[in-house]
C-alpha cells in the first residue's frame, strides 16, 4: 500500500516537472492566444478587432497552422472594465503564451505593471501609446505597439488642413477625455508651429454620454471655422456633422482615425460626409484596396458577424498577424524569450500587404507611428481618394 | 431553543456555538484561500471584498433607511481622487483610507440634505445628478484628476514576504472584516432603529423623538464614507484612476448589489458584491451574451428569490434548524 503511494507520488512528481518547465500556453501541438475585449458594453463596437483576430487565427489553422502548431485563441469579454480586464489577465497569464489587442486607455493603465510582471508578451494593445511610452525600458521588454499617437495625428491633421485646404480658423471637436484632450494637444501644437498663419477659432468638447449634439454644432458654427477637426467617436462625429447642416454649415471635417471606417460614416451620413478627409490608422489599407478586398474576403468568410465592419475587421486581422509574424520567426523551439528576440528582427513587415511596413527592434517597440489620408468622394458608391501620402512619424518608444 | 433572556444577548454577535464554529470555519476558510486557490481567484475575492464594502454601505441608506440613492458614483469618485492625492502626497495607506472615507462622508451630508425634503423618486433624480456633476467636475477640472492621462498610484508595499496579490487580499478582507462588524454594531444599536423607524414612517419616526435632520444626514454620512472607502480600495488595486472609470454604471451596480443581495441585510450585501463580481467574470466566455446572461439570471433571482440571496440563506438556515420536521 505505502509502496504504492510513494510510486505514485513519483509519478506526478515526475509529471508536473516538464509541465512547470514549459512556456506557458505552449505545447508540440498548439499555442494559445489570450484576448480580452470589450464583446459587451458602451465599447462593445471595438470587440469586432478580437472577432477578425480570431478569424484569422483559424484561417491560419486551415492553412496547417504555424511551425507544426495549430492556434487556438482563448477570448474572455471584460466589458471595458479595467478590473474585469485585470482579472482576465490574471486567469490567462499561465494559460496563453500572449495577448493580443488589449483594449481601453483605463485597461492599459491597470494592466501595464502586471503583464511586465507576468512576462507576458502584449501585442498591439489599443490604447494611448504615451502609456508605454512613460514606462522604464525593462517593463515594456514584453510589449510590442503598432498604434499611432494621437497628438502627432492631430498636428498632422491641422497643419494639412492650414496649408492644403487653405483653412484660416480651425476648430476641435472632441471627445472629453484621453483621447480628445491628446488631439487637442496636437492641433494647438501644429497652429503654434504655423505662426499666425491660421487660428484656434473654437474647442468644443463632449462627454461620452451625451446624445443631443445640437448645441455643440451651434457652437461650431458661432465660431465661423472652415474646418473642423475631429476626436470623436464615429457615433457622436456623424450626429454633430448632420446637426451643423441643419443650421446651415458646412465646413470641411478632417477626422481622426477613429471615425475613419468611411462605409459606416457614408452609410450615417450620405452626401454629408462626400468631400471630409479622415485619418487611417497606421496607413493600414482599407477595405476596398485590393490587399484589402482579399482579407476581408477570408475575414468574413471564417465570421459572418463582420459584415458591415470590414474596415475595424481589417485593424484587428493586422494584431494578430504581427503577433503571428513573431512566433513564426521564433521556430520550433517556442519560448517567451525567443519570441520577443524574433519579434526584435521584424523589419518592414506588411501584413499581407495591409500595412506600410512595421519594423521593431532591441530599443524599438514602437513599431508603427502613421496614418494615411482619404478623401471621401461619392456617397453613391462610396468611394475615396488619397489626399496625402502615408504619413510617418517619430516612433516614442 | 433560542431563547433570548436580555438586551445584551440579544446584541450578541453570533449567539449559539454552531454559529461561532461556522464563523471559525468561515474565517480560517478566508485565511487559507489565497494558498489554495489560483491567484485570478484570490483577485477576484479582493474585488468582492472591496464591493461589498461600498454595497454594505449603500444597503445602510437604501436598504435600513430607506432613502434610495444613485449617486454612489460620485461617493466612489471622491473617495479614489482623494485617495490618490493623499498617497501622492506621501499619506500611508491607512490614513489616505481614512482621508478618503472622510471627505465622501462630509459629500454625503451635503447630499442629504435634499433628502429633508425630497422622497422617493424625487430624491434618487437629485442622487443621480449629484453622480453626473461630480463627474462633470473631475473630468473638466485636471488639478482634481491628475490630468488628461490620469492619476497613477503607487501599489500596496507587500509585507511578510507575502505576494502582492496576498498581501492585498489579506488587508482588504482584513478590512471587510472590520466594516462589517461596524455595521452590525450600527444596525443593533439606537442608530440603526432609528434609520429603520425613518425607512417605516418618518412622521411616526420623528413623533417618537427621532431627529429626521441628525439620523438621515448621519445615514448618508456613514454610507458614503463605507462607499468612499470603496472607491479608494478599488484605486489602489487598480493602481491608476481616471474619472471615466466612475461612470453612473458603477452606480447602477452598487444598487443592483444592494437589490440582489437582500435589502436591509448585511450578509446579504456581501452575497450581492459576490453576485456583480463573480456572475459576469464566470460568464465571461459567453462573449457579447454576458449582459443577456447577467440580465436574466438578475430577473431569476429576483422572480424566485424576492428577498435577494439573503432569503435563500434564511429558508436554508431554517430548513437546518427544523431538521427533520419540516
Amino acid at each position: 500500500m505505502r509502496m504504492r503511494f510513494t510510486g505514485l507520488l513519483l509519478a506526478l512528481l515526475l509529471l508536473a516537472i516538464p509541465a512547470a518547465a514549459q512556456t506557458p500556453g505552449v505545447t508540440d501541438s498548439e499555442i494559445v492566444i489570450g484576448l480580452t475585449t470589450p464583446l459587451s458594453g458602451p465599447a462593445a463596437a471595438w470587440g469586432n478587432t478580437a472577432l477578425a483576430a480570431e478569424a484569422w487565427a483559424n484561417h491560419v489553422n486551415t492553412q496547417g497552422g504555424i511551425n507544426g502548431r495549430k492556434l487556438r485563441v482563448l477570448m474572455k469579454d471584460d466589458g471595458y472594465n479595467p478590473g474585469r480586464a485585470v482579472a482576465n489577465l490574471k486567469e490567462m497569464k499561465d494559460q496563453v503564451f500572449l495577448n493580443v489587442g488589449l483594449l481601453g486607455s483605463a485597461i492599459l493603465n491597470a494592466a501595464k505593471d502586471d503583464v511586465a510582471e507576468y512576462k507576458l508578451p502584449v501585442i498591439n494593445p489599443y490604447g494611448n501609446p504615451a502609456i508605454w511610452a512613460k514606462q522604464p525600458r525593462a517593463k515594456i521588454r514584453y510589449v510590442f505597439v503598432n498604434y499611432p499617437d494621437y497628438a502627432d495625428e492631430a498636428e498632422f491633421l491641422t497643419k494639412f488642413s492650414v496649408d492644403k485646404l487653405g483653412a484660416k480658423k480651425v476648430a476641435v471637436f472632441y471627445q472629453n477625455d484621453d483621447y480628445g484632450k491628446g488631439g487637442l494637444e496636437g492641433v494647438n501644437r501644429a497652429l503654434k508651429g504655423l505662426g499666425g498663419k491660421a487660428t484656434l477659432a473654437a474647442a468644443v468638447s463632449y462627454e461620452l454620454s451625451d446624445r443631443e449634439m445640437g448645441t455643440h454644432a451651434l457652437k461650431l458654427k458661432d465660431s465661423g471655422a472652415d474646418a473642423v477637426v475631429f476626436y470623436s467617436t464615429i457615433t457622436h462625429g456623424a450626429n454633430v456633422i448632420k446637426e451643423m447642416a441643419k443650421v446651415g454649415f458646412r465646413p470641411k471635417p478632417v477626422a481622426s482615425f477613429p471615425l475613419g471606417d468611411y462605409l459606416i460614416m457614408f452609410r450615417l451620413l450620405g452626401e454629408l460626409w462626400e468631400g471630409a478627409h479622415f485619418a487611417i490608422l497606421s496607413g493600414a489599407a482599407v477595405a476596398n484596396d485590393p490587399p484589402g478586398k482579399v482579407l476581408v474576403d477570408i475575414l468574413t468568410k471564417v465570421q459572418p458577424k463582420l459584415v458591415g465592419k470590414e474596415n475595424t475587421a481589417l485593424t484587428g486581422f493586422t494584431s494578430m498577424a504581427i503577433a503571428l509574424e513573431g512566433i513564426r520567426k521564433a521556430g520550433r523551439n517556442l519560448t517567451r524569450e525567443s519570441y520577443v528576440e524574433a519579434m526584435e528582427s521584424v523589419k518592414g513587415f506588411t501584413a499581407e500587404g495591409i500595412l506600410p511596413g512595421v519594423t521593431f527592434g532591441p530599443n524599438r517597440r514602437h513599431g508603427l507611428n502613421a496614418v494615411r489620408l482619404l478623401r471621401a468622394n461619392k456617397a453613391a458608391d462610396f468611394s475615396y481618394v488619397e489626399a496625402a501620402p502615408t504619413q510617418f512619424f517619430q516612433p516614442h518608444f | 431553543m433560542d431563547l433570548v433572556e436580555s438586551y445584551a444577548e440579544d446584541l450578541r454577535f453570533a449567539r449559539r456555538p454552531a454559529a461561532r464554529v461556522l464563523l471559525g470555519l468561515l474565517l480560517a476558510a478566508l485565511a487559507v484561500f489565497p494558498w489554495v486557490a489560483a491567484e485570478h481567484l484570490v483577485f477576484l475575492a479582493t474585488l468582492i471584498a472591496l464591493y461589498s464594502i461600498g454595497v454594505i454601505g449603500q444597503n445602510l441608506l437604501i436598504g435600513y433607511t430607506g432613502q434610495i440613492s444613485f449617486g454612489q458614483a460620485g461617493f466612489l469618485a471622491i473617495g479614489a481622487f482623494a485617495f490618490g492625492h493623499l498617497r501622492i502626497w506621501g499619506a500611508p495607506f491607512a490614513l489616505a483610507l481614512l482621508g478618503a472615507g472622510a471627505l465622501a462622508a462630509v459629500a454625503g451630508v451635503f447630499v442629504g440634505f435634499p433628502s429633508l425634503r425630497l422622497k422617493g423618486p424625487y430624491l434618487s433624480i437629485a442622487t443621480l445628478g449629484f453622480g453626473v456633476a461630480v463627474y462633470q467636475v473631475f473630468v473638466n477640472w485636471e488639478v482634481l484628476s491628475g490630468g488628461r492621462s490620469g492619476l497613477a498610484i503607487a501599489s500596496l508595499q507587500p509585507m511578510f514576504g507575502l505576494s502582492g496579490t496576498r498581501w492585498t487580499y489579506y488587508v482588504y478582507v482584513l478590512l471587510l472584516t472590520g466594516f462589517t462588524l461596524a455595521a452590525y454594531n450600527i444596525v443593533s444599536s439606537f442608530i440603526g432603529r432609528a434609520f429603520v423607524a425613518i425607512r417605516d414612517s418618518d412622521i411616526a419616526a420623528e413623533v417618537n423623538g427621532v431627529s429626521l435632520t441628525r439620523y438621515k444626514l448621519l445615514a448618508f454620512a456613514i454610507s458614503s464614507f463605507y462607499t468612499g472607502v470603496h472607491g479608494a480600495l478599488y484605486a489602489q488595486i487598480l493602481g491608476h484612476i481616471e474619472p471615466q472609470i466612475f461612470n453612473v454604471l458603477e452606480s447602477i451596480t452598487l444598487f443592483v448589489a444592494v437589490i440582489i443581495g437582500g435589502v436591509a441585510s448585511i450578509e446579504g450585501s456581501i452575497l450581492g458584491a459576490v453576485f456583480v463580481t463573480l456572475v459576469p467574470k464566470v460568464f465571461a466566455n459567453f462573449r457579447e451574451m454576458v449582459p443577456v446572461v447577467y440580465g436574466v439570471t438578475i430577473l431569476l433571482v429576483l422572480i424566485f428569490e424576492p428577498l435577494g440571496l439573503f432569503g435563500r440563506w434564511l429558508k436554508t438556515r431554517l430548513y437546518f434548524q427544523l431538521w427533520p420536521f419540516r
